[in-house]
């Protein structure tokens, strides 16, 4: 997938790209109105990354532009002004998702992965790995044939551990992922311990392969790997 | 008291020794007055009655000897100086047949080498008899000074102080967040002039304070956003490093309080935000569905501690409030309910056209549960909470005109919020239908 990160803060830009790079994304990066839209013009992306406050002007403008030439590319906003109009008019422009500032990365990920799933696997909501089956449509999840029985807060945290395997969600990650953005009220991080506890365990239950994993001090991880160790 | 019945009562007073002392001068002006016209009048009289001597001839039978006596007395008796003097006191009337204030003048005069003393007398009305009408009289004058009074006291400030009653109806409906500088009505009067440059320059003022207070506090928040996103995405990164657990710990532990941090932030960023009246709609909110969406979305979270959850949700309660200032709202308080609860308590919700009453289980908090509507004030200072949920559910009451307040009684929290203002919340606490039956 190539990823076109139009945002001003270079350090930023680069924390995006390492860890999209690592997903093998190919990244390129731009800092300004004028840059991106020469880019636009040369080649094709699967998503932009949008940041609205740039030094030459207001990114909204350039949702006009992606809409009209350049169809097939997703947009996800990220903003660091958590204006409900912004989000409003981000969105109506066609901007597929709006992100605040500041966001974890692997929430980032995430949302790329369903803006893409939404609208290029043509009507298509599976998500597969191995033998775990999602459907993201109706929040189904099959464990080879064996249906598992989650809760929707459980299958949200299903997905985005296969969006971000083999990588370390941090706990407050994985709430912000789950609650949204007034995780304030529920800082007590006992909650996604039960929640992963509980998910494991009905993993197991169905007999699939136990992939997430404690990673000591900081929170879990996926492992992709891990059948092959088993 | 009013300003201008103090003046009138001011005025009152004063007026009333002013007629006190004015009284008792015209009292005794009068009274000399008359005495006065009396002597001269009857000093005329004896000189008449000199000439008439000088002249000789009888005049017995003239009317000027009605009342008139004539001694002829040694020389030495003459006074040296004046000539003539008068005295007054109650003497017989025998005309009225009363005793009767009498006037008596007497001369001295030197008619072809005798002496003569002549004296004459008339009777004047007495003191006393004067005094009714001088009284009557400032009766009189007193009473329509004090209908004048009234009603000028009634009608003068209206038209003098009417600058004034306009500039204090234009303070009272100032307000620094509105951000509209005050327009105070042109006056003559120097001293509602001064002050309503004094207050102009006052809240112009305020209104700069608060606007480079605002633009720093937003300026700060959104700068601060950048940075934050960046240490966190450094953080992560470092994360899926190979790194060892000591390091591990230590990560999370700068995760932790950065997470803090953005939280603080995104929650002043709201708070800010609220206050600029950022959220306006007109459309209603259906708060029933919304409060059942919550209680739905919170419920593995009120199972893990095993609460209790009782409510009485009434059907299609709209409200005017932004969705998401509702969901805030909402969530705010539910989340609130469930986090200072005790393992195994209650959380009871009661929704109804005029109000929402949010009750529940817990410990005795260590500060007074009003102070806990303030900013960065948490019932237990050891909680990992950063304590601005409730300040953010009283910006949004403040800012749709809720009434909401914060009891803790019997170990129950109970927060109640009166949608109509002119209902206290108090008010929704004594009509409430707990105990409730258990939903869901």
């Amino acid at each position: 997938m190539k990823v076109l990160i139009i945002e001003d803060h270079q350090e930023l830009a680069r924390n995006i790209n390492d860890f999209l790079v690592k997903e093998g994304y190919i990244c390129e990066q731009c800092c300004t109105l004028e840059a991106a839209r020469e880019k636009l013009s040369l080649f094709q992306y699967d998503c932009i990354l949008l940041d609205i406050g740039l030094p030459d002007g207001n990114g909204i403008h350039l949702l006009d532009l992606i809409r009209t030439e350049y169809k097939q590319s997703n947009v996800v906003i990220i903003s660091a002004r958590n204006a409900v109009d912004d989000k409003i008019i981000g969105l109506e422009k066609g901007a597929d998702d709006y992100l605040t500032k500041p966001f974890h990365l692997a929430e980032l990920h995430a949302r790329i992965r369903a803006v893409y799933r939404r609208k290029n696997l043509g009507g298509t909501y599976i998500v597969e790995f191995n033998e775990i089956r999602l459907n993201t449509d109706t929040f189904e999840a099959l464990i080879g044939e064996t249906p598992l029985d989650v809760t929707r807060k459980e299958f949200d945290l299903l997905l985005y551990f296969i969006v971000n395997k083999n990588r370390v969600l941090s706990r407050q990650s994985i709430a912000a992922h789950l609650w949204g953005d007034y995780t304030d009220n529920l800082a007590n991080f006992d909650f996604v311990y039960q929640h992963v506890k509980n998910l494991r365990r009905k993993i197991g239950n169905a007999g699939g392969t136990d992939y997430i994993s404690t990673v000591y001090g900081l929170g879990y991880k996926f492992n992709a790997h891990k059948e092959a160790e088993t | 008291m009013k300003l201008t019945n103090k003046f009138t009562l001011w005025y009152f007073a004063i007026m009333l020794v002013v007629l006190l002392i004015g009284g008792a001068i015209v009292y005794y002006e009068i009274q000399w007055k008359i005495s006065k016209v009396e002597v001269v009048r009857h000093q005329r009289l004896n000189d008449l009655i000199a000439q008439q001597i000088r002249t000789g001839g009888d005049f017995s039978g003239s009317p000027t000897r009605k009342r008139a006596a004539i001694d002829e007395i040694p020389a030495g008796n003459m006074p040296k100086g004046a000539n003539s003097y008068y005295t007054r006191g109650v003497g017989w009337n025998p005309e009225f047949q009363a005793n009767e204030y009498r006037l008596v003048v007497t001369s001295f005069y030197a008619i072809n080498g005798k002496y003569y003393r002549i004296t004459t007398y008339s009777y004047i009305p007495s003191f006393y008899q004067l005094l009714p009408g001088v009284v009557d009289s400032f009766k009189w004058i007193l009473l329509v000074l004090l209908v004048l009074v009234a009603i000028s006291s009634k009608l003068i400030p209206k038209y003098i102080l009417s600058p004034l009653s306009r500039t204090l109806k234009v303070i009272q409906y100032f307000d620094l967040k509105q951000r509209k500088p005050i327009r105070l009505p042109e006056t003559r009067t120097s001293e509602f002039k001064e002050l309503n440059i004094f207050l102009k320059k006052m809240t112009d003022k305020a209104l700069e304070d608060y606007q480079s207070l605002k633009e720093f506090a937003e300026n700060a928040s959104h700068e601060l956003q950048t940075p934050t996103a960046i240490i966190r995405g450094k953080l992560e990164l470092l994360m899926e490093s190979d790194i060892q657990d000591d390091q591990a710990i230590l990560i999370a532990e700068m995760h932790n309080a950065l997470e803090k941090l953005s939280r603080i932030h995104s929650s002043l960023t709201l708070l800010t935000k609220l206050e600029n009246k950022e959220y306006v709609t007109e459309i209603p909110v259906c708060l029933s569905e919304l409060t059942r969406e919550t209680l739905v979305s919170f419920d593995e979270l009120i199972q893990m501690k095993s609460l209790t959850l009782k409510c009485h949700i009434e059907d299609n309660v709209y409200i005017h409030l932004h969705s998401s200032l509702a969901d805030l709202l909402l969530t705010n308080l539910v989340s609130n309910a469930i986090r200072h609860n005790i393992p195994g308590g209650t959380i009871r919700v009661s929704l109804t056209k005029t109000g929402l009453v949010i009750a529940n289980s817990g410990l005795t908090p260590q500060v007074p549960v009003t102070e806990l509507f303030e900013r960065f004030k948490k019932g237990d200072p050891a909680s990992d909470s950063i304590g601005i949920g409730l300040a953010i559910v009283r910006q949004i009451c403040e800012l749709m005109n809720f009434n909401i307040i914060y009891e803790y009684a019997a170990s129950q929290h109970t927060i109640a919020i009166s949608f109509q203002p002119s209902i206290p919340a108090s008010k929704l606490l004594q009509n409430l239908s707990f105990p409730l039956y258990p939903v869901l």
